[in-house]
């Protein structure tokens, strides 16, 4: 088969994992290697459905022994199948990178044969890209559930990030698509990656020799969950995703509406869910920089987030007794809370407010967006227009319109 | 009292020209760079000031230990923007900055401070958008020796940038592509940053489309690039508004997979 058509056809198999990210790592430029990798994370293009490329993402193979209902490449499939050499894999990876196409590469696999032979392959492809062709730029590698951890060490030891996609978010709905998996599977490496990074830590500090060791996954791991394949709801994906940010400390969890390539039955076949997708990532960002819990995202028993409105909104129309806000008063958490006000808006009024009152006027001169915000807050104690702070006056002026009608098909 | 200067272009000219609004008590109301002057209201001939290295390093220098760390940048960053009135906002901040010392980030609600954030924030912007976005090709350059021919493989990469950001673009591929001689060529500008595997320097190029010759390997490359690009895109998801908001219109024009 030429490289071209086995590119095609492992590029398209890969191309369901969201996880493109090539953030989370600073490496300079060594001697006699290819490359560097820098922390803030590089896109080198976008595609026509508007997501990020920054990494040659692609499968090893798509030949695959699972029967993973929700996923393209399942055994029952009816596809092309292929298979790269290690040897392809790292001049793709050369070749796209001293071109600036990419920043790195995303390597991952179906399961072939098993778990372990499968790992195997991967990390005998990474020490071709890494050591025969001096690679120094950026990896991320999947784990393959079930796979040994010796591998898993092996793994980490080369790559800047790892990651084990979860997939379904609850044992259930994986008994019910993905019977080859097992919820312990999916969780086992994932502490065995935390415990690496943490043993690696622990060595920096103790052992100054030990920054010539390979360092262990030093971007971190990441994971994946898909939406609207099984019945779970928002409430259940979010504390889930609150709980491996805690507790497993995940770099990033992506969410990925589901798009219909099951043939079962009991799967969906509808639009994909992306505003419900969309909403998932925002409270996402609540979580990680806003310091809001799951707990205050879901209060009054709504099992899924508000498709009408952000749920920043939401949670402010359902706290309207913490508002408004006094621009030139409130803490830094406090400005945080108000929609429409982010870190970058937040520092700037705490910054600007040391020096002269802030008014709306002076909000709008440095640039804080007041659509949202107006509602919210007071300057020197004046409101910005005569809207009561009550939900039946505010919250239909907070439903955006324009994010939903971008997202539905218009019809002609 | 003068009330019109001008420098030679450069960041260490403008830094003169802060050293002398300092030590020769000038008051400039119009900078402009010489030999492109525009016609003023200013009465006196236009003052120009010779661009003198160590008077730049002693103003650089002061601005980032009396401003604060990273005001020298932010101020070299504005100065690449593509922007009419920058010279004299940035001037307006560095004198600001001198009275009041980093406070002087907080006086947002000043045009010219407000300014020269928003146009440093710009370039930086669109330099990082670069380091992703420009895209090599693999040249040979003849060596030009009618006796002792020889080829030697050269990466080459045209950018058509909105702000002077060449040399912030040069010191990144400075570190990607260490032991690759290359040249980024900025096509606005008619001038180009060459690196010969150890240092680079900026050089400039006369208009024109040059005559390129293209390795063996780089039509096949651009083919996979371009499979690559088209297969990873979930048409169920298609999004062009998205995808023009992440990836403007005006990069594409150098990107091998929208040719």
């Amino acid at each position: 088969m030429e490289l071209m058509d086995k590119l095609k056809i492992l590029a398209d198999a890969a191309k369901y994992d969201v996880a493109c990210t090539s953030s989370g790592n600073d490496r300079a430029a060594k001697q006699g290697e290819v490359g560097n990798a820098v922390a803030c994370g590089i896109c080198h293009s976008f595609s026509a459905d508007g997501r990020c490329i920054s990494l040659l993402k692609i499968l090893l193979t798509n030949k695959c022994v699972f029967d993973c209902q929700y996923c393209g490449n399942r055994r029952s499939a009816d596809i092309p199948r292929a298979e790269f050499t290690p040897q392809e894999v790292a001049e793709l990876t050369l070749r796209f990178y001293q071109r600036n196409y990419i920043e790195g590469l995303f390597l991952s696999s179906a399961v072939i044969r098993s778990p372990d032979y499968t790992m195997e392959l991967l990390i005998s492809a990474m020490r071709t890209v890494r050591e025969e062709y001096h690679f120094n730029g950026y990896i991320h590698v999947k784990t393959i559930p079930g796979a040994d951890p010796a591998l898993i060490r092996q793994a980490g030891s080369l790559a800047d990030r790892l990651s084990v996609n979860i997939e379904l978010p609850s044992q259930a709905s994986l008994e019910a698509f993905a019977p080859e998996k097992k919820k312990d599977d999916i969780i086992a490496p994932m502490r065995l990656v935390r415990e690496g990074i943490i043993a690696h830590k622990n060595e920096l500090a103790i052992y100054r020799h030990a920054k010539n060791e390979p360092s262990f996954a030093p971007a971190g791991q990441s994971t994946q969950l898909i939406v609207g394949a099984s019945p779970e709801s928002d409430s259940k994906i979010v504390t889930l995703a609150e709980g491996l940010y805690g507790k497993f400390k995940l770099k990033r969890v992506f969410y990925s509406a589901y798009i219909p390539v099951g043939a079962d039955p009991r799967l969906p076949t509808t639009e994909p869910p992306l505003l419900r997708e969309h909403r998932l990532y925002q409270a996402d960002w609540l979580l990680r920089f806003y310091g809001y819990t799951a707990g205050e995202l879901f209060k009054n028993e709504d099992e899924n987030l508000s498709l009408e409105m952000d749920p920043k909104c939401h949670w402010a129309v359902q706290n309207l007794h913490l508002f408004p806000v006094e621009v030139n008063t409130a803490d830094y958490m406090e400005l945080l809370r108000v929609p429409g006000i982010g870190q970058v808006s937040a520092r700037k009024i705490i910054a600007a407010r040391r020096i002269e009152k802030i008014t709306f006027e002076g909000l709008k001169k440095m640039r804080v967006v007041l659509k949202r915000a107006k509602y919210f807050i007071t300057c020197c104690g004046k409101t910005y227009e005569k809207i009561p702070l009550l939900p039946e006056a505010i919250a239909p002026r907070l439903k955006d319109s324009s994010q939903i009608a971008g997202f539905t098909q218009l019809t002609i | 009292m003068n009330e019109s200067v001008t420098f030679d272009g450069s960041f260490e000219g403008f830094l003169c020209v802060v050293y002398a609004v300092y030590y020769e008590k000038l008051a400039p109301l119009v900078i402009q760079i010489a030999g492109q002057e525009q016609l003023t209201l200013c009465d006196t001939p236009p003052v120009d000031i010779k661009t003198d290295d160590s008077r730049a390093s002693r103003v650089y220098n002061a601005i980032c230990e009396k401003i604060a760390r990273d005001a020298g940048q932010r101020v070299y960053y504005a100065f690449l923007a593509d922007d009419e009135g920058r010279l004299l906002a940035i001037l307006q901040y560095i004198k600001l900055g001198f009275l009041v010392g980093g406070a002087v980030d907080s006086h947002l609600h000043e045009d010219f401070v407000a300014r020269v954030h928003r146009l440093a924030k710009y370039v930086w912007r669109e330099a990082h958008l670069l380091h992703g976005f420009c895209r090599f090709e693999s040249v040979l350059l003849n060596s030009g020796n009618a006796e002792k021919p020889s080829e030697s493989e050269v990466l080459y990469a045209p950018v058509t940038p909105k702000n002077d950001v060449l040399v912030l673009l040069a010191q990144h591929f400075c570190e990607r592509l260490k032991h690759r001689a290359w040249v980024i060529h900025d096509k606005s500008r008619n001038k180009a940053a060459v690196y010969d595997g150890h240092t680079y320097t900026i050089v400039t190029v006369p208009a024109g489309e040059a005559n390129i010759v293209h390795t063996s390997d780089e039509a096949q490359t651009r083919e996979l690039w371009t499979a690559f690009f088209n297969a990873i895109a979930i048409s169920e998801r298609k999004n062009p508004r998205l995808q023009r908001q992440m990836l403007p219109l005006y990069f594409r024009g150098n990107m091998t997979e929208f040719r």
